[in-house]
């Protein structure tokens, strides 16, 4: 998948990841797409579930390895 | 979201922060109300002791410090030696990390002006980054329009 900016989270914990995630979204624009790689298991379950309670835009989860690839784009 | 932080392990702490900040980062309002054991985490030195506490205060504040135990396994401070060590080889955020970004997303701190006084602990004994000092009306106040509350 396409990504404007892509942001490393592997070897951070939960809650590091989606931290980092919603830091790194404030300063993007608007339908810009986040390329998110972390190594946190829960991650996998943790972005979709932040994504439906902040409404950004979860746009998948591919998985190579141990290391996710999660995208969300900027609402 | 609200959380009542009433314990002053380190364990726990961490939880409550974990939660304070992924919720704060959801965009919820978040406030913590620091209370009993919950302000040895506010405490800005190790030792609190000042003149104007009693015998029994500076006792307290001598066997409940801010260097924090955890609530199993605490081995007489092996225990969080161990955790410290365990969280920086795995990489997993310190309490200190996580109270900093709590700061940068919002989250509110009051601490209670009931246990501050039974404790003899005064605002300069405390970090600058507490907001408020008051008591139940204010955190009830604020947990009636809050969908989560949690006592740690």
């Amino acid at each position: 998948m396409k990504s404007d900016r892509i942001l490393d989270c592997i070897g951070f914990f939960c809650p590091m990841p989606i931290i980092k995630t919603n830091i790194e979204l404030r300063t993007m624009k608007s339908g810009e797409v986040l390329e998110i790689l972390a190594d946190d298991p829960g991650f996998e379950k943790d972005l979709p579930a932040w994504c439906k309670m902040t409404g950004e835009m979860f746009l998948g989860m591919e998985k190579e390895g141990s290391i996710f690839k999660g995208y969300v784009r900027k609402k | 979201m609200t959380i009542i932080l009433f314990s002053g392990d380190l364990d726990k702490a961490i939880a409550a922060f974990t939660l304070a900040t992924t919720a704060a980062a959801s965009g919820m309002d978040v406030s913590i109300f620091f209370t009993y054991w919950g302000l040895n985490v506010l405490k800005r030195t190790t030792f609190t002791i000042s003149k104007s506490q009693n015998f029994l205060q500076k006792m307290f504040n001598i066997m409940s410090s801010a260097r924090l135990p955890i609530s199993k396994l605490n081995m007489f401070g092996l225990g969080p030696w161990i955790m410290k060590k365990l969280m920086k080889k795995t990489k997993m955020a310190p309490l200190e990390d996580l109270m900093k970004l709590a700061k940068e997303l919002g989250v509110k701190y009051i601490a209670c002006t009931t246990s501050c006084s039974f404790f003899g602990v005064t605002k300069e004994t405390l970090i600058a980054d507490v907001n408020e000092f008051a008591g139940a009306s204010t955190y009830l106040a604020e947990a009636k329009d809050s969908k989560i509350n949690l006592f740690i």
